[in-house]
């Protein structure tokens, strides 16, 4: 399969009072159309950074190039559908108008954008939740309707970051399996940032490991475990290799980032 | 709460709010009664309703006109002040470079600044628009801006991934999240705009409240001059209270607290 997104050099310096801190070493990042990757690595590695400049919010240093069907692009806003960790649900638009946003900004009429979204919302779970305001709805939910807002948006890539990591771990597995569920359906190419590990092997096609900061592509495990996914997976003896494998790798940079930490405290 | 919860509860209130109202009038009269507290210190509540249904039809025009001139400088000190703040939110170098004149022109007092705008603008109703809206247009200004500047900048950052220019993220989020501060500083903007009105009628008028009551205080007829502050409460309840219903048509979603 050809390349949808290719990162290129990808590395970022931040200038700070009293020096310069780097953040990103250069990152370089194959993804192919349809795949799903996840990327692990321990707290504060550069993966929210990494993740805003492929969204287009900030410039690599100069060198870097972010390369969409092969082709270098000049920036990706209004291109990728990005969701941030928060949901992020503007509380005086229902779920509906919430969901269409994107859509909205792109240009499409309310109307038809409200059509779209109604075709889609049933596999959302949130059918009968059209019309009701964010505050009425738990953090599963809000975290659903941002979802839908990523998927109506029309864009086939999708950045997601950490997008379960507030909820908890129940309702986690079943948006988890839920998600695997809506990306076989609707094949898009997505890059996928958590700190959860079980999550990145259930969810992805590849996982990418980052070393600690400044952050750079440590391991990439391809993971060929079959489609669809089950809960039962998890304690399955390939799953829990992979899991090993990928754990002692983290361990490595988890220890080394807490001794970087210890040293000297410095801003992301 | 179910509806015929919430019914009830409005009833209570209403209730409780009527009986407090009746309770203050009842033992103001009885007290000034009982002591013979003489009409020229504070005149019993039956004695300027009598006057009050006397005068009522001058009352009712003079009342209109000063409510008139505040709700004109009021309306041009809302649509102002979110204008201008539209432009300090675009420009933080216009905002950081014009902020310090615009609050050293609230330092001035406005009693000073009143008598020239008389001058200027003449006796009639354009001064009183002027000066209802000088003092009604800084707290809405500073709190628009407060209010655009307010929103979450994840949330800019998410419109701007999606391709969002400038005026989109105001029109879709910087006024929504606006409208809350907007609308406190709405409220309070309705009395600093009828005292503008009121007290810019003192400087040179022939018509209004404020001459209405200056006129009173001439004659030393205190029983008029409590007329005409019972006129003036009434106008700054209604003003207040027409403002609040409009801030529930426009803020249905649960805001945060700021007052």
């Amino acid at each position: 399969m050809a390349d949808k997104l290719t990162l290129r050099h990808i590395a970022k310096t931040f200038e700070v009072e009293g020096g310069r801190v780097p953040v990103l070493q250069p990152v370089f990042l194959d993804v192919a159309e349809g795949e799903f990757v996840t990327i692990v690595g321990p707290s504060g590695c550069g993966k929210s950074t990494l993740f805003n400049i492929v969204a287009g919010l900030l410039p690599p240093d100069p060198g870097g190039s972010l390369l969409v069907d092969g082709r270098p692009v000049a920036t990706t806003l209004g291109r990728i559908a990005y969701m941030p960790q928060r949901d992020l649900l503007f509380p005086w638009r229902t779920v509906l108008d919430n969901a269409v946003i994107g859509l909205e900004i792109q240009g499409m009429p309310r109307r038809e954008a409200r059509r779209r979204a109604l075709d889609v919302i049933g596999q959302f779970g949130l059918a009968e939740f059209g019309e009701y305001y964010p505050f009425a709805l738990s953090g599963g939910m809000k975290q659903r309707v941002a979802l839908l807002r990523t998927f109506l948006f029309e864009s086939d890539i999708m950045l997601l970051d950490e997008p379960f990591g507030a909820l908890d771990a129940l309702t986690r597995s079943i948006l988890q399996e839920w998600l695997a569920g809506v990306c076989s359906t609707y094949r898009r190419t997505i890059l996928f940032i958590t700190h959860d590990v079980e999550e990145a092997i259930f969810l992805g096609d590849r996982v990418v490991i980052m070393t600690a900061r400044p952050g750079e592509v440590k391991l990439e495990v391809p993971v060929g475990l079959e489609r669809p996914r089950g809960p039962a997976l998890v304690t399955s003896e390939p799953f829990v290799a992979l899991k090993k494998q990928i754990l002692d790798a983290i361990r490595d940079e988890s220890l080394r980032s807490f001794a970087t930490q210890a040293r000297a405290e410095t801003p992301e | 709460m179910t509806l015929a919860g919430r019914r009830r509860r409005a009833l209570v209130d209403a209730v409780v709010q009527v009986a407090a109202l009746g309770g203050f009038v009842g033992a103001w009269e009885l007290i000034v009664r009982l002591l013979g507290v003489p009409r020229s210190i504070v005149p019993a509540p039956s004695v300027i309703g009598a006057e009050l249904l006397q005068i009522r039809g001058l009352i009712a025009s003079w009342g209109a006109y000063t409510m008139t001139t505040a709700l004109e400088g009021y309306a041009l000190a809302v649509a102002g002040g979110v204008v201008l703040a539209i432009v300090l939110e675009s420009s933080p170098a216009l905002e950081r470079g014009l902020f310090p004149f615009f609050v050293a022109s609230q330092a001035v007092p406005i009693i000073a600044f009143s008598a020239v705008v008389i001058l200027w603008l003449g006796n009639g109703p354009l001064s009183k628009v002027a000066i209802a809206f000088y003092l009604s247009f800084f707290p809405i200004t500073v709190s628009a801006v407060k209010g655009l500047q307010s929103c979450d900048p994840a949330a800019v950052a998410l419109l701007r991934t999606f391709g969002a220019g400038r005026a989109q993220v105001l029109w879709k989020l910087r006024m929504p999240v606006m409208l809350p501060f907007l609308f406190v500083a709405m409220r309070i903007a309705t009395t600093t705009a009828l005292i503008g009105a009121i007290v810019g009628e003192w400087f040179g008028d022939n018509r209004g409240i404020g001459t209405f009551i200056l006129q009173a205080l001439y004659a030393e007829d205190t029983v008029r001059l409590w007329c005409g502050i019972v006129s003036c409460a009434a106008m700054g309840i209604v003003f207040y209270g027409a403002v609040t219903l409009i801030e529930r048509q426009f803020l249905w979603w649960p805001a945060p607290a700021l007052d």
